[in-house]
């Protein structure tokens, strides 16, 4: 056992909530993008992004210490991909539009403003609490250091 | 003589250990409070020590009248912290039963217990000190 272990532990969350919120700002940022990529000469809306994240279990190893109750099973936590939200996207009646179709509906991005603003306060959360984990870590090495004083 | 491999000694250095592995594991529950099916682990020592001082056991001691006998109920050593994983709750519905507020007042609790060890351990060298240079 490494007391360093628990900084890895906490930044590794802490580089996964970062993630987090890069996809929470790219979805509200591109809330209204129409034209996220062109397909056969048709625009196509922005799809809202959502992250998979997973505990990091570092293989046979750390699996046999959780076992024998030496060690947890996992070291932190990762992102395994950045997943598309398969929802319909939301048609609006808008027929000044240039991407509207021949029925004056645009395509709007499936990405619900409110869903957005609560992940984040979410991952804002996340991210202080495992700040104040790292911050315990620290104070704790430093005060083994002054064993023998 | 056991100046410095008294039980006391022992017992003050496994505490750390477990303290530092159960910092190692509350980090790694509030590393992943956000992950889903994730169960939260738990690192006992304390109630292993009191049960081992207390006698878990006490009608099933072995008496012993030589080193090499079997140890038969608590061996009067220092247990080792011992990891055991919460699966059986959840509390969220992605099956996640990280408790954020629990996570972190136990984080407190053990950085102060971490501490008082470590002060419980610089007194005892403290008063070796005193004792091997007589003032």
């Amino acid at each position: 056992m490494k007391i360093s272990d628990s900084f890895n532990i906490s930044s590794s969350a802490l580089t996964a909530q970062r993630l987090r919120m890069d996809v929470i700002s790219s979805n509200i940022a591109n809330a209204r993008t129409t034209r996220a990529s062109m397909e056969n000469g048709q625009a196509v809306p922005y799809r809202r992004k959502t992250v998979v994240m997973a505990p990091n279990s570092v293989g046979f190893g750390s699996t046999l210490d959780a076992v024998m109750g030496q060690k947890p099973a996992t070291q932190g936590v990762k992102i395994t991909q950045i997943a598309e939200d398969p929802t319909p996207f939301k048609p609006v009646y808008d027929p000044t539009h240039p991407d509207a179709d021949g029925e004056g509906y645009v395509y709007m991005p499936n990405v619900d403003l409110m869903k957005e603003m609560v992940d984040m306060i979410s991952a804002t959360r996340s991210y202080e609490a495992n700040i104040t984990a790292l911050n315990a870590s620290k104070a704790m090495i430093s005060k083994a250091l002054q064993i023998g004083k | 003589m056991q100046l410095l491999n008294g039980v006391g000694f022992a017992r003050l250095e496994n505490a750390i250990q477990a303290a530092g592995t159960r910092q190692q594991v509350i980090a790694n529950n509030i590393a992943n409070v956000d992950t889903p099916y994730f169960k939260r682990s738990n690192v006992s020592f304390e109630t292993l020590l009191q049960n081992e001082l207390n006698g878990g056991m006490p009608t099933l001691r072995g008496y012993r009248t030589d080193s090499r006998h079997f140890i038969i109920g608590s061996s009067g050593k220092v247990p080792e912290p011992k990891i055991t994983v919460d699966d059986r709750t959840a509390m969220n519905n992605n099956l996640n039963n990280v408790d954020i507020d629990s996570e972190m007042s136990l984080l407190a609790e053990n950085k102060l217990r971490y501490d008082s060890y470590i002060e419980q351990l610089n007194y005892q060298i403290k008063m070796k000190r005193v004792a091997t240079e007589g003032r």
